[in-house]
Protein backbone atom coordinates (compact mmCIF):
# COMPACT_ATOMS: atom_id res chain seq x y z
CA UNK A 1 0.00 0.00 0.00
CA UNK A 2 1.21 3.28 -0.89
CA UNK A 3 -0.34 6.71 0.39
CA UNK A 4 0.14 9.90 -2.10
CA UNK A 5 -0.02 13.68 -1.29
CA UNK A 6 -0.53 16.35 -3.35
CA UNK A 7 1.87 18.04 -1.02
CA UNK A 8 1.84 21.67 -3.09
CA UNK A 9 -2.05 21.55 -2.03
CA UNK A 10 -1.17 21.17 1.75
CA UNK A 11 -2.30 23.76 3.98
CA UNK A 12 -0.90 22.96 6.79
CA UNK A 13 -3.87 21.50 8.50
CA UNK A 14 -2.13 18.63 10.08
CA UNK A 15 -4.68 16.51 10.65
CA UNK A 16 -2.68 13.73 8.70
CA UNK A 17 -0.40 13.56 11.53
CA UNK A 18 -2.40 13.61 14.52
CA UNK A 19 -3.65 10.49 13.28
CA UNK A 20 -0.21 8.68 12.77
CA UNK A 21 3.17 11.20 12.86
CA UNK A 22 4.87 8.07 11.50
CA UNK A 23 3.31 8.03 8.43
CA UNK A 24 2.79 11.47 7.87
CA UNK A 25 5.81 12.89 9.18
CA UNK A 26 5.56 17.19 8.73
CA UNK A 27 7.96 19.69 8.32
CA UNK A 28 8.83 22.74 10.87
CA UNK A 29 5.99 24.77 9.77
CA UNK A 30 3.95 21.87 10.34
CA UNK A 31 3.03 21.33 6.37
CA UNK A 32 3.24 17.82 5.32
CA UNK A 33 6.75 16.84 3.94
CA UNK A 34 6.70 14.16 2.13
CA UNK A 35 4.90 13.47 -1.58
CA UNK A 36 4.93 9.49 -1.27
CA UNK A 37 5.04 6.45 1.78
CA UNK A 38 5.36 3.25 1.49
CA UNK A 39 3.01 1.77 4.90
CA UNK A 40 4.41 -0.60 6.85
CA UNK A 41 2.40 -3.67 6.80
CA UNK A 42 0.08 -3.51 9.81
CA UNK A 43 -0.25 0.25 9.57
CA UNK A 44 -2.84 0.00 6.28
CA UNK A 45 -6.12 1.54 8.74
CA UNK A 46 -3.76 4.02 10.29
CA UNK A 47 -2.90 5.42 6.42
CA UNK A 48 -6.59 5.22 5.32
CA UNK A 49 -7.89 6.89 8.48
CA UNK A 50 -4.84 9.89 8.07
CA UNK A 51 -5.64 9.96 4.56
CA UNK A 52 -9.66 10.54 5.57
CA UNK A 53 -9.05 13.10 7.85
CA UNK A 54 -7.55 15.70 5.28
CA UNK A 55 -9.76 18.36 4.96
CA UNK A 56 -8.47 19.33 1.67
CA UNK A 57 -8.54 16.07 0.76
CA UNK A 58 -5.54 15.31 -0.83
CA UNK A 59 -3.95 12.65 0.47
CA UNK A 60 -5.09 9.47 -1.79
CA UNK A 61 -4.35 5.67 -0.96
CA UNK A 62 -3.34 3.21 -3.70
CA UNK A 63 -4.59 -0.01 -2.31
CA UNK A 64 -2.41 -2.98 -3.87
CA UNK B 1 -27.67 43.18 20.34
CA UNK B 2 -30.78 41.16 20.04
CA UNK B 3 -32.98 44.72 19.90
CA UNK B 4 -30.86 45.89 17.12
CA UNK B 5 -32.76 46.78 13.77
CA UNK B 6 -32.11 44.74 11.09
CA UNK B 7 -30.48 46.99 8.36
CA UNK B 8 -32.62 48.63 5.54
CA UNK B 9 -33.08 46.27 1.92
CA UNK B 10 -30.84 47.66 -1.25
CA UNK B 11 -32.52 46.79 -4.56
CA UNK B 12 -31.69 43.62 -5.82
CA UNK B 13 -28.82 43.62 -8.88
CA UNK B 14 -30.34 43.05 -12.13
CA UNK B 15 -28.96 39.56 -12.66
CA UNK B 16 -29.95 38.22 -9.65
CA UNK B 17 -32.99 36.30 -10.23
CA UNK B 18 -35.29 36.55 -7.72
CA UNK B 19 -35.34 32.80 -6.78
CA UNK B 20 -32.18 33.62 -5.24
CA UNK B 21 -32.86 36.06 -2.81
CA UNK B 22 -33.59 35.77 0.19
CA UNK B 23 -33.27 37.89 3.18
CA UNK B 24 -31.13 37.58 6.25
CA UNK B 25 -29.31 40.03 7.91
CA UNK B 26 -25.97 38.42 8.92
CA UNK B 27 -25.48 40.66 12.20
CA UNK B 28 -29.07 41.38 13.00
CA UNK B 29 -31.67 38.51 11.78
CA UNK B 30 -33.42 38.25 15.59
CA UNK B 31 -33.58 34.33 15.48
CA UNK B 32 -29.97 34.05 14.34
CA UNK B 33 -29.14 36.42 17.27
CA UNK B 34 -31.29 34.52 20.17
CA UNK B 35 -29.75 31.20 19.08
CA UNK B 36 -27.83 31.49 16.27
CA UNK B 37 -26.58 27.58 14.90
CA UNK B 38 -30.95 27.09 15.56
CA UNK B 39 -30.96 29.50 12.31
CA UNK B 40 -28.22 27.67 10.57
CA UNK B 41 -30.09 24.58 10.27
CA UNK B 42 -33.10 26.45 9.39
CA UNK B 43 -31.28 28.29 6.53
CA UNK B 44 -29.49 24.70 5.91
CA UNK B 45 -32.80 23.49 5.07
CA UNK B 46 -34.75 26.48 3.86
CA UNK B 47 -32.41 29.02 2.16
CA UNK B 48 -30.93 28.32 -1.71
CA UNK B 49 -27.27 26.88 -1.28
CA UNK B 50 -25.93 30.38 -2.45
CA UNK B 51 -28.40 33.15 -1.72
CA UNK B 52 -28.47 36.90 -2.34
CA UNK B 53 -29.46 38.84 0.60
CA UNK B 54 -30.42 42.46 0.11
CA UNK B 55 -28.96 43.09 3.85
CA UNK B 56 -26.12 45.62 5.04
CA UNK B 57 -25.73 46.49 1.51
CA UNK B 58 -26.54 43.46 -0.65
CA UNK B 59 -24.22 40.18 -0.54
CA UNK B 60 -24.00 36.35 -1.27
CA UNK B 61 -24.44 33.65 0.99
CA UNK B 62 -22.45 30.42 0.30
CA UNK B 63 -24.16 27.86 2.37
CA UNK B 64 -23.44 24.38 0.88
CA UNK B 65 -20.11 22.23 1.55
CA UNK B 66 -19.17 22.18 -1.74
CA UNK B 67 -19.50 26.42 -2.54
CA UNK B 68 -17.60 27.09 0.48
CA UNK B 69 -15.37 24.39 -0.04
CA UNK B 70 -14.43 25.70 -4.00
CA UNK B 71 -14.80 29.14 -3.38
CA UNK B 72 -12.11 29.02 -0.88
CA UNK B 73 -9.64 26.83 -2.39
CA UNK B 74 -9.78 29.36 -5.43
CA UNK B 75 -8.31 32.52 -4.55
CA UNK B 76 -8.60 33.83 -8.07
CA UNK B 77 -12.81 33.84 -8.21
CA UNK B 78 -12.98 34.68 -5.22
CA UNK B 79 -10.25 37.69 -3.55
CA UNK B 80 -9.20 38.49 -0.04
CA UNK B 81 -7.74 42.06 -0.96
CA UNK B 82 -10.80 44.42 -0.27
CA UNK B 83 -8.94 47.51 -1.33
CA UNK B 84 -7.27 46.47 -4.42
CA UNK B 85 -3.58 47.68 -4.02
CA UNK B 86 -3.54 50.08 -7.10
CA UNK B 87 -6.37 51.96 -5.66
CA UNK B 88 -4.15 51.15 -1.97
CA UNK B 89 -1.70 53.30 -3.82
CA UNK B 90 -3.79 56.12 -4.69
CA UNK B 91 -5.01 56.93 -1.35
CA UNK B 92 -1.74 56.58 0.37
CA UNK B 93 0.18 58.47 -2.51
CA UNK B 94 -3.01 61.40 -1.80
CA UNK B 95 -2.08 61.38 2.12
CA UNK B 96 -0.35 64.27 3.24
CA UNK B 97 3.39 63.50 5.13
CA UNK B 98 2.49 62.38 8.72
CA UNK B 99 -0.84 61.14 8.62
CA UNK B 100 -0.81 57.86 10.29
CA UNK B 101 -0.67 54.26 7.88
CA UNK B 102 -3.60 52.58 6.46
CA UNK B 103 -3.19 48.91 8.06
CA UNK B 104 -4.05 46.08 6.14
CA UNK B 105 -4.62 42.87 8.25
CA UNK B 106 -2.14 40.62 6.29
CA UNK B 107 -1.95 37.93 5.34
CA UNK B 108 -5.62 37.41 5.78
CA UNK B 109 -6.46 40.21 3.14
CA UNK B 110 -3.30 39.34 0.71
CA UNK B 111 -4.09 36.46 -1.93
CA UNK B 112 -1.38 34.58 -2.94
CA UNK B 113 1.82 34.87 -4.18
CA UNK B 114 2.00 37.74 -1.60
CA UNK B 115 -0.01 35.54 1.07
CA UNK B 116 2.22 33.19 1.07
CA UNK B 117 5.23 35.19 1.18
CA UNK B 118 3.82 37.23 4.36
CA UNK B 119 2.29 34.14 6.06
CA UNK B 120 5.69 32.04 5.61
CA UNK B 121 7.00 33.55 8.65
CA UNK B 122 4.35 33.24 10.96
CA UNK B 123 3.66 29.20 10.39
CA UNK B 124 6.45 27.98 12.89
CA UNK B 125 5.39 30.22 15.87
CA UNK B 126 2.03 28.66 15.38
CA UNK B 127 3.02 25.25 14.07
CA UNK B 128 1.31 21.99 16.18
CA UNK B 129 5.03 21.58 17.17
CA UNK B 130 5.61 25.40 18.41
CA UNK B 131 1.93 25.27 20.07
CA UNK B 132 2.38 21.49 21.80
CA UNK B 133 5.37 23.19 24.01
CA UNK B 134 3.17 25.70 25.47
CA UNK B 135 0.33 23.14 26.40
CA UNK B 136 1.33 22.47 29.71
CA UNK B 137 1.20 26.28 30.29
CA UNK B 138 -2.56 26.42 28.95
CA UNK B 139 -3.45 23.81 31.47
CA UNK B 140 -1.94 25.70 34.22
CA UNK B 141 -3.67 28.60 33.34
CA UNK B 142 -7.30 26.61 33.12
CA UNK B 143 -6.73 25.34 35.84
CA UNK B 144 -6.38 28.56 37.92
CA UNK B 145 -9.28 29.85 36.39
CA UNK B 146 -12.05 27.26 36.87
CA UNK B 147 -10.74 26.46 40.37
CA UNK B 148 -11.57 30.26 41.22
CA UNK B 149 -15.05 29.89 40.69
CA UNK B 150 -15.57 26.39 41.50
CA UNK B 151 -16.39 26.53 45.34
CA UNK B 152 -18.73 29.05 44.40
CA UNK B 153 -21.39 27.15 42.04
CA UNK B 154 -22.09 29.61 39.32
CA UNK B 155 -20.23 31.51 37.35
CA UNK B 156 -20.78 33.97 33.94
CA UNK B 157 -18.33 31.14 32.00
CA UNK B 158 -17.51 33.98 29.19
CA UNK B 159 -16.23 36.66 31.45
CA UNK B 160 -14.81 34.66 34.27
CA UNK B 161 -12.96 31.96 32.21
CA UNK B 162 -13.61 31.34 28.31
CA UNK B 163 -12.76 35.32 27.60
CA UNK B 164 -9.55 35.49 30.10
CA UNK B 165 -7.87 32.20 29.03
CA UNK B 166 -6.91 32.53 25.32
CA UNK B 167 -6.50 36.04 25.57
CA UNK B 168 -4.17 35.87 28.08
CA UNK B 169 -2.41 33.42 26.23
CA UNK B 170 -1.83 35.41 22.95
CA UNK B 171 -1.32 38.51 24.79
CA UNK B 172 1.74 36.42 25.97
CA UNK B 173 2.68 34.90 22.73
CA UNK B 174 2.51 38.35 21.40
CA UNK B 175 4.56 40.06 23.60
CA UNK B 176 1.70 42.69 24.60
CA UNK B 177 0.90 43.44 28.39
CA UNK B 178 -1.45 41.66 30.63
CA UNK B 179 -2.81 44.72 32.40
CA UNK B 180 -4.26 46.33 28.97
CA UNK B 181 -6.46 43.37 28.52
CA UNK B 182 -9.30 44.92 29.01
CA UNK B 183 -8.84 48.01 26.78
CA UNK B 184 -7.84 45.79 23.92
CA UNK B 185 -10.76 43.61 24.16
CA UNK B 186 -12.75 46.56 24.24
CA UNK B 187 -11.31 47.70 20.73
CA UNK B 188 -11.48 44.20 19.13
CA UNK B 189 -15.19 43.25 19.96
CA UNK B 190 -16.55 46.82 18.64
CA UNK B 191 -14.40 46.56 15.40
CA UNK B 192 -16.10 43.17 14.42
CA UNK B 193 -19.30 44.61 15.44
CA UNK B 194 -19.54 46.75 12.64
CA UNK B 195 -21.71 45.65 10.10
CA UNK B 196 -20.46 48.16 7.77
CA UNK B 197 -20.04 47.20 4.04
CA UNK B 198 -17.11 49.33 2.66
CA UNK B 199 -13.68 48.29 3.25
CA UNK B 200 -12.24 51.89 3.58
CA UNK B 201 -14.85 52.61 6.48
CA UNK B 202 -12.71 50.29 8.66
CA UNK B 203 -9.33 52.32 8.23
CA UNK B 204 -9.85 54.20 10.88
CA UNK B 205 -10.82 51.28 13.06
CA UNK B 206 -7.78 49.44 12.08
CA UNK B 207 -5.72 53.01 12.80
CA UNK B 208 -6.80 52.92 16.77
CA UNK B 209 -5.59 49.11 16.66
CA UNK B 210 -2.35 49.62 15.75
CA UNK B 211 -1.93 52.66 17.44
CA UNK B 212 -2.66 50.66 21.16
CA UNK B 213 0.02 48.61 20.43
CA UNK B 214 2.61 51.40 18.93
CA UNK B 215 4.58 51.21 22.60
CA UNK B 216 5.09 47.30 22.77
CA UNK B 217 6.38 47.55 18.27
CA UNK B 218 8.85 50.22 19.48
CA UNK B 219 10.04 49.23 22.58
CA UNK B 220 10.58 45.56 21.13
CA UNK B 221 12.47 46.70 18.44
CA UNK B 222 14.95 48.62 20.60
CA UNK B 223 14.43 45.47 22.85
CA UNK B 224 13.77 42.29 21.20
CA UNK B 225 12.15 39.88 23.72
CA UNK B 226 11.27 35.84 23.11
CA UNK B 227 7.76 36.98 21.72
CA UNK B 228 6.04 37.08 18.33
CA UNK B 229 6.62 41.01 18.17
CA UNK B 230 10.21 40.82 18.35
CA UNK B 231 10.06 38.01 15.83
CA UNK B 232 8.23 39.73 13.46
CA UNK B 233 11.04 42.65 13.42
CA UNK B 234 13.54 40.23 11.94
CA UNK B 235 11.80 38.50 9.33
CA UNK B 236 12.63 39.59 5.58
CA UNK B 237 9.98 39.44 2.54
CA UNK B 238 12.11 39.88 -0.88
CA UNK B 239 14.99 40.67 0.88
CA UNK B 240 13.02 43.66 2.68
CA UNK B 241 13.28 44.13 6.79
CA UNK B 242 10.14 44.97 8.29
CA UNK B 243 9.45 48.55 8.65
CA UNK B 244 6.89 50.42 11.55
CA UNK B 245 4.19 49.75 8.54
CA UNK B 246 4.73 46.10 7.86
CA UNK B 247 4.26 45.49 11.86
CA UNK B 248 1.24 47.85 12.22
CA UNK B 249 -0.21 45.34 9.05
CA UNK B 250 0.54 42.13 11.09
CA UNK B 251 0.08 43.74 14.17
CA UNK B 252 -4.18 44.08 13.06
CA UNK B 253 -4.47 41.39 12.07
CA UNK B 254 -2.79 38.50 14.59
CA UNK B 255 -4.75 41.15 17.36
CA UNK B 256 -8.32 40.53 15.60
CA UNK B 257 -7.86 36.89 14.82
CA UNK B 258 -6.23 36.11 18.32
CA UNK B 259 -8.43 38.00 20.86
CA UNK B 260 -11.96 37.19 19.13
CA UNK B 261 -12.33 33.70 18.23
CA UNK B 262 -11.33 30.77 20.42
CA UNK B 263 -13.16 32.31 23.25
CA UNK B 264 -16.59 31.95 21.37
CA UNK B 265 -15.85 28.33 19.83
CA UNK B 266 -15.25 27.36 23.75
CA UNK B 267 -18.86 29.42 24.82
CA UNK B 268 -20.52 27.33 21.69
CA UNK B 269 -19.03 24.08 23.28
CA UNK B 270 -19.02 24.68 26.74
CA UNK B 271 -23.24 25.76 26.52
CA UNK B 272 -23.51 22.22 24.37
CA UNK B 273 -22.24 20.57 27.46
CA UNK B 274 -24.01 22.26 29.95
CA UNK B 275 -27.22 20.93 28.29
CA UNK B 276 -25.51 17.74 27.92
CA UNK B 277 -24.70 15.93 31.10
CA UNK B 278 -25.14 12.70 29.11
CA UNK B 279 -21.46 13.61 27.28
CA UNK B 280 -20.21 15.44 30.13
CA UNK B 281 -20.67 12.01 31.81
CA UNK B 282 -19.11 10.24 28.92
CA UNK B 283 -16.45 11.99 28.78
CA UNK B 284 -15.66 12.44 32.71
CA UNK B 285 -15.21 8.24 32.08
CA UNK B 286 -13.31 8.56 29.49
CA UNK B 287 -11.25 11.61 29.09
CA UNK B 288 -9.27 10.54 25.97
CA UNK B 289 -12.54 11.27 23.81
CA UNK B 290 -12.26 14.82 24.50
CA UNK B 291 -10.05 15.45 21.10
CA UNK B 292 -12.88 13.89 19.04
CA UNK B 293 -15.74 15.77 20.90
CA UNK B 294 -13.98 18.86 19.91
CA UNK B 295 -13.87 18.40 16.18
CA UNK B 296 -17.26 17.20 16.40
CA UNK B 297 -18.04 20.36 18.31
CA UNK B 298 -16.12 22.48 16.03
CA UNK B 299 -18.74 20.90 13.16
CA UNK B 300 -21.44 21.29 14.77
CA UNK B 301 -20.83 25.34 15.87
CA UNK B 302 -19.14 26.30 13.74
CA UNK B 303 -18.36 29.92 14.40
CA UNK B 304 -16.69 32.56 11.80
CA UNK B 305 -17.94 34.11 8.78
CA UNK B 306 -14.96 34.92 6.48
CA UNK B 307 -15.67 37.60 3.29
CA UNK B 308 -14.41 37.43 -0.16
CA UNK B 309 -15.15 39.32 -3.27
CA UNK B 310 -15.81 38.09 -6.30
CA UNK B 311 -13.09 38.79 -8.16
CA UNK B 312 -14.52 38.54 -12.11
CA UNK B 313 -17.68 38.31 -13.90
CA UNK B 314 -18.24 34.96 -13.67
CA UNK B 315 -20.74 31.78 -13.40
CA UNK B 316 -20.22 29.94 -9.89
CA UNK B 317 -21.73 26.45 -9.40
CA UNK B 318 -24.47 28.14 -11.91
CA UNK B 319 -25.05 30.96 -10.18
CA UNK B 320 -24.36 34.69 -12.26
CA UNK B 321 -22.18 36.87 -10.25
CA UNK B 322 -20.60 40.04 -11.06
CA UNK B 323 -17.16 41.66 -9.93
CA UNK B 324 -16.79 43.40 -6.70
CA UNK B 325 -19.52 41.61 -5.07
CA UNK B 326 -19.01 40.54 -1.47
CA UNK B 327 -19.65 37.05 -1.04
CA UNK B 328 -19.59 35.66 2.47
CA UNK B 329 -17.86 32.18 3.07
CA UNK B 330 -21.12 30.96 5.95
CA UNK B 331 -19.30 28.32 7.07
CA UNK B 332 -21.32 27.32 10.17
CA UNK B 333 -24.05 25.94 7.59
CA UNK B 334 -21.06 24.28 5.72
CA UNK B 335 -20.79 22.02 8.82
CA UNK B 336 -23.96 21.53 8.74
CA UNK B 337 -24.50 20.31 5.58
CA UNK B 338 -26.37 17.02 5.55
CA UNK B 339 -25.05 15.79 2.24
CA UNK B 340 -22.18 16.24 3.80
CA UNK B 341 -22.96 15.03 6.90
CA UNK B 342 -25.91 12.63 7.27
CA UNK B 343 -28.34 14.20 9.94
CA UNK B 344 -26.12 17.42 10.78
CA UNK B 345 -27.73 18.17 13.62
CA UNK B 346 -26.98 16.06 15.99
CA UNK B 347 -23.65 15.70 18.03
CA UNK B 348 -22.06 12.26 17.28
CA UNK B 349 -19.04 11.02 18.57
CA UNK B 350 -19.11 8.07 16.54
CA UNK B 351 -19.89 9.89 13.06
CA UNK B 352 -18.17 8.82 10.20
CA UNK B 353 -16.99 11.87 8.77
CA UNK B 354 -16.23 14.52 11.49
CA UNK B 355 -13.37 16.31 9.05
CA UNK B 356 -15.35 20.08 9.20
CA UNK B 357 -14.05 23.31 7.82
CA UNK B 358 -14.48 25.20 10.44
CA UNK B 359 -10.67 26.42 10.33
CA UNK B 360 -11.73 27.01 6.38
CA UNK B 361 -10.25 25.77 3.40
CA UNK B 362 -7.58 26.39 1.64
CA UNK B 363 -4.31 28.70 1.36
CA UNK B 364 -6.37 30.43 4.16
CA UNK B 365 -6.74 27.56 6.72
CA UNK B 366 -6.89 29.58 10.30
CA UNK B 367 -2.93 30.02 11.29
CA UNK B 368 -4.00 29.75 14.64
CA UNK B 369 -5.46 26.43 14.13
CA UNK B 370 -3.48 24.26 16.29
CA UNK B 371 -3.30 27.03 19.51
CA UNK B 372 -7.26 26.83 19.01
CA UNK B 373 -7.51 22.96 19.10
CA UNK B 374 -5.62 22.55 22.07
CA UNK B 375 -7.20 25.16 23.76
CA UNK B 376 -10.10 23.76 23.31
CA UNK B 377 -8.98 20.53 24.31
CA UNK B 378 -7.40 21.85 27.49
CA UNK B 379 -10.91 23.80 29.01
CA UNK B 380 -12.67 20.93 28.34
CA UNK B 381 -10.18 18.42 29.89
CA UNK B 382 -9.80 20.70 33.15
CA UNK B 383 -13.79 21.62 33.25
CA UNK B 384 -14.26 17.76 33.33
CA UNK B 385 -11.85 17.14 35.71
CA UNK B 386 -12.43 20.35 38.00
CA UNK B 387 -16.19 21.05 38.26
CA UNK B 388 -19.27 18.45 39.03
CA UNK B 389 -22.02 18.19 36.55
CA UNK B 390 -23.02 21.32 35.21
CA UNK B 391 -25.38 23.21 33.61
CA UNK B 392 -26.82 26.05 31.98
CA UNK B 393 -28.85 28.95 34.57
CA UNK B 394 -32.18 28.58 34.38
CA UNK B 395 -32.54 32.36 34.96
CA UNK B 396 -29.84 33.18 33.14
CA UNK B 397 -30.60 31.80 28.86
CA UNK B 398 -27.29 31.98 26.66
CA UNK B 399 -27.32 35.38 24.91
CA UNK B 400 -24.88 35.71 21.11
CA UNK B 401 -23.70 37.98 18.98
CA UNK B 402 -23.36 37.66 15.45
CA UNK B 403 -21.65 39.08 12.24
CA UNK B 404 -17.62 37.72 11.04
CA UNK B 405 -17.92 35.63 14.20
CA UNK B 406 -20.57 34.23 15.62
CA UNK B 407 -20.00 34.65 19.09
CA UNK B 408 -21.06 33.98 22.91
CA UNK B 409 -21.85 37.61 24.72
CA UNK B 410 -23.05 35.46 28.21
CA UNK B 411 -23.51 31.92 29.72
CA UNK B 412 -24.16 31.53 33.13
CA UNK B 413 -23.24 27.88 34.38
CA UNK B 414 -24.81 26.54 37.70
CA UNK B 415 -23.15 23.44 39.41
CA UNK B 416 -23.45 21.66 42.94
CA UNK B 417 -21.54 22.67 45.53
Amino acid sequence: MKIRINKSACVGNARCAAVSEQLFPLDDDGYIAVEEVDVPPGMEELARKGARACPERIIVIEEE
Amino acid sequence: MSAAAISPAVPKPAHVPDALVYDFDMFRDPAYVADPHKRVLDLVKNAPPIFWTPRNGGHWMLLSHAANFNAARDTEAFTSEFIPKAELAAMKARMPPGMPHIPIPIPINLDPPDHTKYRAPLQRVFSPKAILAIRDSIVALATELVDAVKERGHCEFMKEIAEPMPVQVFLKMLGLPLDRQDEYREIVAAHLSDPSPDARAMIPKLQRIAASMNDTFLARRDNPQDDIISLLWKIEVDGKQSTIEDMQNYGVLLFIAGLDTVMNGIGHGVRHLAQNPDLQAQLRANPKLVPEATEELLRRYTFTVPPRLVARDMTFEGVEMKARERAMLFLPAADLDSKEYPQSESFDLNRENKVHIAFNAGPHRCLGSHLARVELQVIYEVLMARLPTFRLDPDKPPTFHCGHVVGVDSLNLVWDV
